[in-house]
């Protein structure tokens, strides 16, 4: 079950496969009008978009970029160029999205991917696939099938239909390309190249109309409501059905609603949505940059940063969603799923050589939950070493949502480099920065849970001492202490913070900004179901999915400038 | 404005173009401030630009190692053996000691607010905030831009991620960090050699210049419908698309002959190298690499007009500088490493730092070889260069190591050593800024605000 | 000028260097998972990267008094006369390799002296006449007097002063350029095995109760179907895995032998015949070696084991390898020579009919990494995956 969830999770669309989707696959192109509807009845939801207010603009992150180019266009087309980096905000880049700016750099590297796209997407290769007909002359303009294809293919990168003067615009272009080359496709390629630079399309923008049911009041309109459901769930634009369903307005009810999302959990695509949030939440933009010293650990390589972060994803994916488990087993959990690379790391027989291979850890093994995995103990560490502060801090912050303050800056550090110490161990030398009243308070906050994870070297590996010296990997998290690696685990599974955390961070994730004081009563209300569900994510999933709050018109412009990273 | 389109009157008409090898001539601002004091010229008779430029070393320096202390400012900078490599360029830099970073009670978040408050003339509030543009933008906004690019990033370490300018927390710059990739940037198909005979548009970026331009006009109706922090993203927005219009402008115009201008091939770039390619590292003798080949692409890319404002990082705050096979960098060892009783410092974080003026000595090598003019490119330039710590070990950031590198055509004197006194470090970024011709008349906030550029330096 | 000033890596303490090794003996065997049915018994598994005819140089190279022996170009080139020489060479204008398949063919009859070893007679081979060699004892004599089994020949003393050591291979091939370390017959064919994967030995160590001393326990040999994984320093990294070839049902080699781990060290106890696959340059043979010993040093933290595997070779098998090669030329030897002294030298194996020796001692040094033998779900060995420790 889990191998076919596994594979092809952005099931190859294409945009003439969506086409028959949506039931537009007849030959004849109808008028305009009838053709940027896309699907009967649609008219009256989408009315001028654009002069709706917009109250969050949220910029696509380059995943969800490449997910909804594949899905419209199938995934033989490929991204170009690199984004501008997204700033954490609440510990998550959805949320950053929503401030963060358009650089000139930046957008110079949209019109090269969207360039490269439109290219990719009228390449006679691809044409079959990516395009919903074929002009009558291919040096002509083709008034018809230029409409179907831009409204057709916009309402998916869009979010919505596009409005007339929008279509208009884009047949404008495509009109004007194909006169000055000759070619029909060199028009579709600019007018599409322009659907990809626009705010519409690269920003995730929620818009809000008057509510019918209250007087005076707002609410968000059904094609933001589907955005925020689709970008939630699957990390990806809502597809037909979802959109069909907010031009219908089945969206703005309850059972509307219910349908679209028990559709969505169900679905194969859900994986693509749980991967993303814990991308994001576990910080694997880290990998980017990780380095890890040749000489030391020869035994890394870009393979194994590769499929370290896979490895870590397969056992989410499996926990979360296709055991639909327990989410504070994560951290206990023995199963996992291990590639050659990391055999070498784990010293572990390749499961299944030349492929991934389930694989479960005897009973008394220090590899214990995901975060003795390598996308954890290697990813928080040096090039060259172990770091238990940065574990310990990344355990705190990232698992437990706690707030480490940073090191004060007026630190005598020569009383932790005295004349003629040999600290041997990691312990050791931190056990000197504890002596220091300013270093301790938070020495002691993360230094006992990384300690534990001292077994682990800076590349994952495992060690019983450093340096020559037994490693003591005792510690103490909030009160329960340990001795090794499983115990911690065990101690961070019967944590509270643990999935007050990823209540905390799933809704915040959901709503793209951090949450208001007066949600707290919704994160209360939030945790207590998600414990009356065994913690299972897709119950808490769910939850969100079908609750107001999560559509409710965000609030004005938040002080939300602390907790930057 | 574009000829593909049939559109109501164009945003800026000073903006023309025609298809099909038609004369196309764009006529763009282009201030005072970017020409050499000197009114000298290149060959062809063109001006030389005056560029700016910053860049970065992390972990600062080894205190009484560094920099022999002066009593007064004056003319002779005395390098000890930290600084040493740079001796061979004193009469082209100047030395910057015994400026404080007052924070005004505000935390001294480590290896962050010192070059926060050096570069922003503000003292962040927290790990990770940019509370005011960057010395760096505000040059670039004054000055406009007048060529294919505003402004050019780039990270020796492989790091795209890290740069050390920011508009604001939310608007950090991203940088090229491989050198393949940078170079394609610059030199790839879209490059216009300037000295090349048959110059004809490409009506390709016609085409692109069309898109941009409908895409803008469309996307300005957002404008009225966001809420004020939205709308403020959308005009950089598009700031950003009048920016890459007026790149495919001055790629549409044929350039003026231009001598010093000579692009060379990828593989004709002394070290370079495709291993450099795409991957982050730190190695010294990588990172030393890296920004050797860097700077020969950026100090043509200059010579090309390309661009006129540059931002290079040597090594980061926290820098992560390290030698193969050691288990620990630059940055740790500031802290972990014994005093070695006899030299007086850590003498492996030392090291380290030495290898940052090396760094330091590269680039100032690279752009004093290369002649432009009467003289050099370096000439023609105004580096800000930096660090975050006067004393890493410590997180000191009072007596922060400040340079600055060039004559910026003139407008400063060099060979100087400049004792602050205490004053607030800012007085180096504002100095710079009224070199550059920037009409301010003050810099900073709370203590950190300066209105008094250091004249002794200035012509 | 610009450059890296030199590292003051003798004032950088100790304590900050990485250890980013040590204490792995303990690790692994923390590591070691409980195995339903059988808790306590271990596997060890290793590849073998490197394997040479194990050559014992001494610095002034000693054990070869004569010199090193002549190469087939130079034999050829002695038997002509001047005009011939002219003629047969473009008047000398003509390469070495150029003219090696002239050579090959000195016989009398143009024969080709690898495949005729015995058209042409040579002067003797300068054979080993050092008393140091690399091997074991493999005749059960003190003395290498002759026996039923095999024939009188001289002994040597071991590199690490193991007496009654024999080595005829060595005698043959000691003083033969292409054999020796600087030769590159054979450091071109564990090229080869590392980058193509062929020839590739696998050694199992079954019924490991106590990684580091067990007084019993099976060593088996396979091939695997698996590469090696390169590190950063492009040598083979330890811990992979490797899959057994298999012909059918069976593993298509998989012959053990007894043996104990005494400090590290594996020895044989009960010698026995097995088969290897071994791989020559350009050139693959199963190595039939008769009454095997083998003696590997496990390193400490266990990711890799040297040491030496010895064993009576089949004269016949022998000259198949060197006879067929075609590196004669560039390898620098002379089959005529090496043949002779093969047939010489063979002490092992006498044919009760003939009273002539038909194997030769030999010895060979390897080098391997640890890695995980894995056999075959539902194979000879149901279920069992090979465990490094």
């Amino acid at each position: 079950m889990l191998k076919s969830s596994l594979k092809g999770r952005m099931g190859m669309v294409g945009l003439a496969a969506v086409m028959v989707l949506a039931g537009c696959s007849e030959q004849n192109p109808a008028k305009p009008a009838k053709v940027a509807s896309s699907s009967s009845a649609t008219l009256v939801a989408y009315a001028a978009p654009v002069e709706s207010d917009v109250v969050a603009m949220r910029r696509l992150t380059s995943e969800q970029y490449q997910s909804i180019i594949s899905n419209v266009f199938g995934p033989r087309v490929k991204i170009v160029g690199k984004f501008d980096q997204l700033v954490r905000i609440n510990g998550l880049f959805a949320v950053g999205a929503a401030k963060v700016n358009m650089s000139p750099a930046g957008f110079e590297q949209f019109e090269i991917a969207a360039r490269a796209v439109a290219a990719q997407v009228v390449d006679p290769k691809n044409r079959a696939l990516t395009m919903p007909c074929v002009p009558a002359s291919p040096k002509a303009f083709d008034e018809a099938c230029a409409q179907r294809f831009f409204s057709q293919a916009g309402r998916f990168l869009f979010r919505r239909p596009l409005t007339d003067e929008e279509l208009k615009t884009r047949m404008d272009i495509a009109a004007a390309g194909t006169a000055a080359a000759g070619d029909f496709y060199a028009g579709v390629e600019s007018g599409l190249s322009s659907l990809l630079m626009t705010p519409a399309f690269l920003f995730i923008n929620e818009a809000v109309e008057p509510d019918p049911a209250v007087q005076g009041q707002k609410r968000l309109t059904a094609y933001s409501k589907a955005s925020r459901l689709s970008f939630l769930l699957w990390n990806t634009a809502p597809d037909d059905e979802l959109l069909t369903a907010a031009a219908t307005g089945a969206l703005h009810s309850e059972k509307g609603l219910a349908k679209q999302v028990d559709r969505m959990i169900a679905s194969r695509q859900l994986e693509g949505g749980v991967r993303a949030f814990f991308t994001d939440m576990l910080g694997f933009d880290k990998f980017d940059t990780l380095e890890k010293d040749s000489v030391l650990f020869p035994v890394y390589n870009a393979a194994v940063s590769l499929d370290a972060k896979e490895q870590l994803l397969r056992m989410i994916v499996e926990q979360l969603v296709v055991a639909d488990g327990d989410y504070r087993d994560l951290f206990t959990m023995r199963k996992t799923y291990i590639s050659d690379s990391l055999a070498r790391i784990y010293r572990v027989a390749a499961p299944k050589p030349g492929a991934w291979g389930e694989y479960t850890y005897p009973e008394n093994s220090p590899y214990t939950g995901i975060q003795s995995t390598f996308a954890f103990t290697a990813l928080h560490s040096h090039a060259g070493r172990s770091s238990p502060t940065i574990r310990g801090k990344a355990i705190r912050e990232l698992l437990l949502c706690q707030r480490v303050p940073d090191p004060p800056a007026n630190v005598n550090f020569a009383q932790f480099n005295a004349e003629h110490s040999e600290f041997k161990t990691a312990r050791q030398r931190l056990e000197a920065h504890s002596t220091s009243p300013s270093c301790s308070g938070c020495h002691k906050l993360v230094d006992p849970i990384g300690l534990a994870l001292e077994n682990f070297d800076g590349a994952g590996q495992y060690r019983t001492s450093e340096n020559g010296t037994p490693l003591d990997t005792s510690g103490k998290l909030d009160g329960i202490e340990y001795k090794d690696a499983p115990g911690l685990a065990l101690a961070l599974h019967n944590n509270n913070a643990i999935t007050g955390c990823v209540v905390n961070r799933l809704s915040s994730y959901a709503l793209g900004r951090p949450q208001t004081k007066d949600e707290k009563a919704w994160l209360t209300t939030l945790g207590e179901r998600f414990a009356a569900s065994g913690y299972r994510l897709t119950a808490l999933l769910r939850d969100i999915a079908n609750d107001k709050a999560f559509y409710a018109v965000p609030p004005a412009e938040q002080q939300v400038t602390q907790n930057v990273q | 404005m574009s000829i593909l389109l049939k559109r109501p009157a164009p945003r800026r008409d000073v903006l023309r173009g025609m298809l099909g090898g038609a004369a196309v001539s764009v006529g763009l601002p282009f201030l005072d401030c970017f020409l050499n004091a000197n009114g000298t010229a290149q060959a062809s008779g063109a001006p030389i630009p005056v560029r700016f430029g910053t860049w970065y070393w992390g972990c600062g320096h080894t205190p009484g190692h560094d920099v022999a202390a002066k009593a007064a400012t004056g003319k002779g900078i005395k390098f000890l053996e930290e600084c040493a490599p740079l001796q061979a360029y004193e009469s082209h830099i100047n030395y910057f000691g015994g400026f404080n970073t007052p924070l005004d009670g505000k935390s001294n978040y480590v290896h962050h607010s010192g070059w926060v408050a050096s570069r922003t003339g503000t003292a962040p509030a927290n790990t990770g905030e940019v509370p005011a543009p960057t010395l760096d933008v505000l040059i670039a906004d004054a000055k406009g831009s007048g060529t294919r690019f505003r402004v050019l990033d780039i990270n020796s370490m492989g790091n795209p991620r890290i740069t050390y300018s920011a508009r604001s927390t939310y608007a950090r710059a991203t940088a090229e960090a491989a050198p393949l990739s940078f170079y394609s940037r610059i030199f790839g198909p879209d490059f216009v050699d300037p000295n090349k005979a048959d110059f004809k548009p490409d009506p390709a970026l016609m085409v692109r210049k069309s898109v941009l331009s409908a895409v803008l006009d469309e996307s300005k109706r957002f404008q009225g419908v966001v809420g004020a922090a939205d709308k403020q993203r959308l005009d950089e927005y598009f700031t950003s698309i009048r920016q890459l219009e007026g790149q495919l402008d001055l790629q549409l115009q044929k350039p003026a002959p231009n001598q010093a201008c000579v692009p060379m091939t990828f593989d004709g770039i002394a070290g370079s190298n495709d291993e450099l390619a795409g991957q982050s590292f730190a190695q010294v003798e990588a990172v030393a690499e890296s920004h050797k080949v860097m700077m020969q692409i950026l100090t043509m890319a200059l010579a090309c007009n390309q661009t006129n404002m540059f931002n290079v990082v040597y090594s980061d705050a926290f820098s992560g500088l390290r030698r193969k096979g050691d288990a620990n960098n630059h940055h740790t060892l500031t802290h972990e490493e014994e005093t070695d009783p006899k030299l007086g410092y850590q003498p492996m974080a030392f090291w380290f730092n030495c290898q940052n003026m090396l760094g330091a000595a590269a680039f100032l090598e690279a752009f004093t070889k290369f002649k432009e003019g009467d003289g050099t490119l370096l000439d023609n330039c105004l580096v800000f260069a930096n660090s975050e710590s006067s004393y890493a070990r410590y997180h000191g950031v009072n007596n922060l190591p400040m340079f600055t590198f060039g004559k910026a055509g003139g407008r400063i004197k060099t060979g100087y050593h400049v004792v602050g006194n205490g004053d607030p470090c800012t007085r180096v970024g504002f100095t710079a800024m009224r070199v550059m011709g920037l009409p301010v008349d003050r810099w900073g906030t709370k203590s950190l605000e300066t209105s008094k550029p250091i004249t002794e330096i200035m012509t | 000028m610009v450059s890296l000033s030199p590292i003051p890596s003798s004032i950088f303490r100790p304590s900050l260097r990485a250890a980013a090794g040590a204490g792995l003996v303990a690790v692994l065997a923390a590591l070691t998972p409980a195995k339903a049915g059988d808790p306590t018994s271990k596997t060890l598994g290793f590849a073998v990267t490197t394997f040479n005819t194990a050559m014992y140089e001494s610095r002034f190279m000693d054990e070869c008094p004569q010199g090193i022996n002549a190469t087939n170009d130079e034999f050829w080139w002695r038997g002509l006369s001047k005009e011939e020489r002219g003629r047969l060479t473009n008047n000398g204008d003509m390469t070495q390799i150029a003219r090696q398949h002239i050579a090959n063919h000195r016989g009398p009859n143009g024969e080709d002296i690898c495949q005729v070893p015995t058209a042409v007679k040579d002067p003797p081979l300068y054979t080993v006449r050092g008393k140091l060699a690399y091997g074991m004892k493999l005749d059960g004599t003190d003395d290498g007097k002759d026996t039923p089994k095999s024939c009188k020949h001289e002994k040597f003393t071991g590199v690490d002063g193991t007496p009654a050591i024999d080595n005829q291979l060595y005698r043959v091939l000691g003083c033969v350029y292409g054999w020796r370390s600087i030769g590159h017959i054979e450091t071109a064919a564990n090229g080869h095995r590392q980058t193509n994967g062929l020839g590739m030995i696998l050694i199992e160590v079954s019924g490991v109760d106590d990684a580091r001393n067990d007084d019993d326990v099976t060593i088996s040999f396979y091939r695997s179907v698996d590469t090696f994984t390169f590190g950063a320093s492009a040598s083979p990294l330890p811990y992979s895995t490797y899959r057994i070839d298999y012909d059918g049902e069976k593993p298509r080699y998989g012959d053990s032998i007894k043996g104990k781990i005494v400090d590290g060290v594996l020895k044989t106890t009960v010698p026995g015949d097995v088969k290897l696959p071994f791989y020559a340059n350009q050139s693959f043979q199963t190595m039939q070696l008769m009454d095997t010993q083998i003696e590997l040093k496990i390193n400490a933290d266990g990711s890799a084991a040297d040491g030496v595997i010895g064993g009576y070779y089949s004269t016949q098998q022998l000259w198949e390898y060197i006879g067929e090669q075609g590196w004669q030329p560039t390898g620098l030897y002379t089959c005529p020579g090496i043949y002779a002294a093969i047939q010489k030298l063979a002490d092992g194996h006498k044919d009760p009919k003939t009273g002539e020796c038909t194997s030769i001692s030999s010895a060979f040094k390897i080098k391997t990494v640890a890695g995980f033998i894995k056999h075959r779900d539902g194979g000879d060995k149901p279920n069992k995956i090979a465990q490094a420790q």
